[in-house]
């Protein structure tokens, strides 16, 4: 089974002083990581790898510094990597980065494509469903199961209120990989190094199926506004004895509507 | 399958003369899957292993009770780290553990906080920052002690005592990063290197010569495994007695407490360091001194040490934290006094758990000259 997995760094806000310039978060002094999404489905992918025969492809789009995410697939077990580079790219939404991808993995040979079920920058939790529809693959979203059998993938799905759906699905097939399908394995700094000999092939929009007057700035949405919401005051620390916090904890959930 | 020939060559295992004498002293012996002696011989019988029950790899505190032991001057415990470092390379190690070592690559500590808020434990001090001052002395405050709310006493207290003794001293503020201890005990080989590279070039560019540490596993680190000769590394016990010696600070006031002392396995049984500790306390006014039972080298393993703050470990039996708290209790001692943020931890958790909350408080050293000043 030959795989495609998208991967995307993104920085961590975690504890952050969120600074904005503009439509802008300034990410200067942030660390990057993997999305954590996509971790797991790289590694989903390595895995069905390991147990079906076939190859893994990691496909990114961002400049050199994307290069870690690839690094890490690598260590993971990919196979091959790509990186889609282009200025023309820059301020791409969620669709426009699935026509990006989807340029790029249409003249890749695959059998399935796996992408993360969101990305914790921008949290569209959308580029994977519109790849699918883009290269007119069957898709399946919140996937936390995934097994192979008889060209045919059949994938369990995490609904709400803990109810699970199982599909079935032809290749070649889109997934979007939720968060705990696997363990993630540990990427050692050995690894990655031994990982940075492998190519990394670079293409830019001209070299991809992709129609430029339809992505960057010419995507279908704008950001008018990026802003931090204000913060409400809502913390109340309940000083006395343990029966006097009681007592005090007691009123606030009934004056606040909690369950008595 | 982890290929270990190499390894027991290097750490010359095939010496062992399966004495016993390591798992005997091992902390981790019979209350958990760990048996070194055990693993030794499998080893030398057979280099290419399965370790499919690896998970008790896991379980060693990195104490090094096993090398002190060896009556064949052979290092068990540093098998340990080199088979964890095996099973790093495969990928398939516990969560916990993959979780905090991601977060030191990252974030330069293992509890994954954000570099802006390391030093935050210094609000309202005023403390020289090595980035825009000079000063004779690095204090190197470590990960616990600059974001464990509790820890983070530690460090205001020994800013206090530097301050009050008239040291020179300033710190790496945000810039400072894990020490890489816990991460080499873990097994993850290559990271500990490029923490060791990344700090040392920093320790150059602010011109350090002289670093005392919080913490014992900074201490060991950058004393013995960072190839750093031309820069003196003191553990704060070692700098606070002699400070006490060349009467630059003066305890006077009464602590009218039983106290006994809880030697952390990294600073007494892999660096020798007993009487330091000791010295200090019993230099403040009105303390009862006592001594537990197994001390010194013979001294009870907290289970915090080897990357063991962030596994579980297979543990049945009881803590030995507990077992420590257990001990001072019968012996009706008021304080354990401790020189480690992993022993304070884990001490701490143990009083609470055996319910000698109100009875017995765990202090580290530098808290109690705090009080005496
Ligand atoms: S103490 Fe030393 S010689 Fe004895 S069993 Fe352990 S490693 Fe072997
Ligand atoms: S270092 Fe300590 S816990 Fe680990 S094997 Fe040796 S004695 Fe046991």
């Amino acid at each position: 089974m030959d795989i495609i997995v998208c991967v995307k760094r993104v920085p961590d806000t975690n504890e952050a002083d969120i600074q904005i310039s503009g439509n802008f978060i300034n990410t200067k002094g942030l660390p990057f990581d993997v999305n954590e999404w996509d971790k797991y489905a790289v590694e989903e992918a390595v895995r069905l790898k390991e147990k079906y025969g076939g190859t893994v492809t990691a496909i990114t789009i961002g400049d050199s510094e994307s290069d870690d995410a690839l690094r890490r697939a690598f260590a993971t077990g990919a196979d091959a990597a790509v990186r889609v580079s282009d200025d023309i790219f820059n301020g791409s939404d969620a669709v426009a980065s699935a026509k990006i991808l989807a340029g790029a993995i249409s003249d890749i040979k695959h059998d399935l494509v796996l992408f993360g079920a969101q990305a914790s920058d921008d949290g569209y939790g959308a580029t994977g469903q519109a790849a699918a529809a883009i290269l007119g693959l069957p898709y399946a979203s919140l996937v936390i199961k995934l097994e192979a059998d008889n060209g045919k993938i059949r994938a369990t799905r995490e609904l709400e209120a803990g109810m699970n759906e199982v599909v079935e699905l032809p290749l070649p097939a889109l997934l979007t990989i939720q968060s705990g399908i696997n363990e993630p394995r540990y990427i050692s700094i050995m690894g990655i190094r031994k990982a940075s000999s492998k190519e990394i092939k670079v293409l830019s929009a001209g070299e991809i199926s992709v129609n430029t007057a339809e992505i960057g700035n010419n995507s279908g949405t704008k950001t008018e506004k990026l802003f931090l919401p204000p913060v409400l005051k809502q913390t109340e620390f309940l000083t006395g004895s343990v029966d006097e916090i009681a007592v005090k904890l007691a009123q606030i959930l009934k004056d606040k509507g909690g369950t008595f | 399958m982890i290929q270990a020939k190499e390894l027991t060559e290097k750490l010359e295992m095939f010496a062992c003369m399966q004495c016993g004498k390591c798992s005997a002293g091992c902390p981790e012996s019979g209350k958990s899957g760990l048996n070194i002696r055990r693993i030794i011989r499998e080893l030398t019988v057979s280099p290419l292993c399965e370790l499919k029950q690896t998970d008790p790899l896991w379980d060693c505190t990195s104490c090094s009770a096993c090398t002190l032991r060896c009556p064949r001057g052979l290092q068990p415990h540093e098998l340990i780290i080199g088979l964890r470092g095996a099973l790093i390379e495969t990928g398939e190690i516990p969560v916990t553990a993959r979780d905090s070592l991601e977060a030191v690559f990252k974030h330069g500590n293992p509890w994954g906080r954000a570099k802006q808020k390391r030093e935050e434990w210094t609000e309202g001090l005023a403390i020289k920052n090595l980035s825009d001052s000079q000063a004779e002395i690095l204090y190197y405050v470590c990960c616990a002690a600059a974001y464990d709310p509790r820890v983070q006493n530690v460090a205001r207290s020994l800013a206090g005592i530097f301050n009050e003794s008239g040291s020179d001293f300033g710190i790496l503020g945000i810039e400072e990063s894990c020490c890489g201890s816990e991460t080499r005990r873990m097994g993850e080989a290559g990271l500990f290197e490029m923490i060791v590279e990344d700090n040392m070039k920093l320790f150059n560019s602010r011109g350090v010569k002289h670093i005392v540490a919080t913490s014992p596993h900074c201490f060991d680190a950058l004393k013995n495994k960072y190839n750093a000769e031309a820069i003196t590394v003191q553990h704060y016990t070692q700098y606070v007695a002699g400070l006490l010696d060349g009467g630059k600070l003066s305890l006077t006031k009464n602590l009218d407490k039983i106290v006994a002392y809880h030697d952390p396995c990294y600073l007494g049984k892999q660096n020798d360091i007993y009487d330091e500790p000791r010295e200090i306390l019993k230099a403040i006014p009105g303390i009862n001194y006592l001594e537990f039972d197994r001390r010194r080298e013979k001294s009870l393993c907290c289970e915090g040490g080897g990357g063991r703050m962030w596994l579980e470990g297979t543990n049945t039996g009881e803590r030995l934290a507990e077992t420590r708290v257990k001990d001072a209790a019968e012996m009706g001692v008021d304080i354990i006094a401790t020189a480690c943020p992993f022993c304070l931890l884990t001490l701490e958790d143990a009083v609470k758990i055996t319910g000698f909350e109100e009875k017995i408080l765990i202090k580290d050293i530098s808290e109690l000259i705090v009080e005496a000043l």
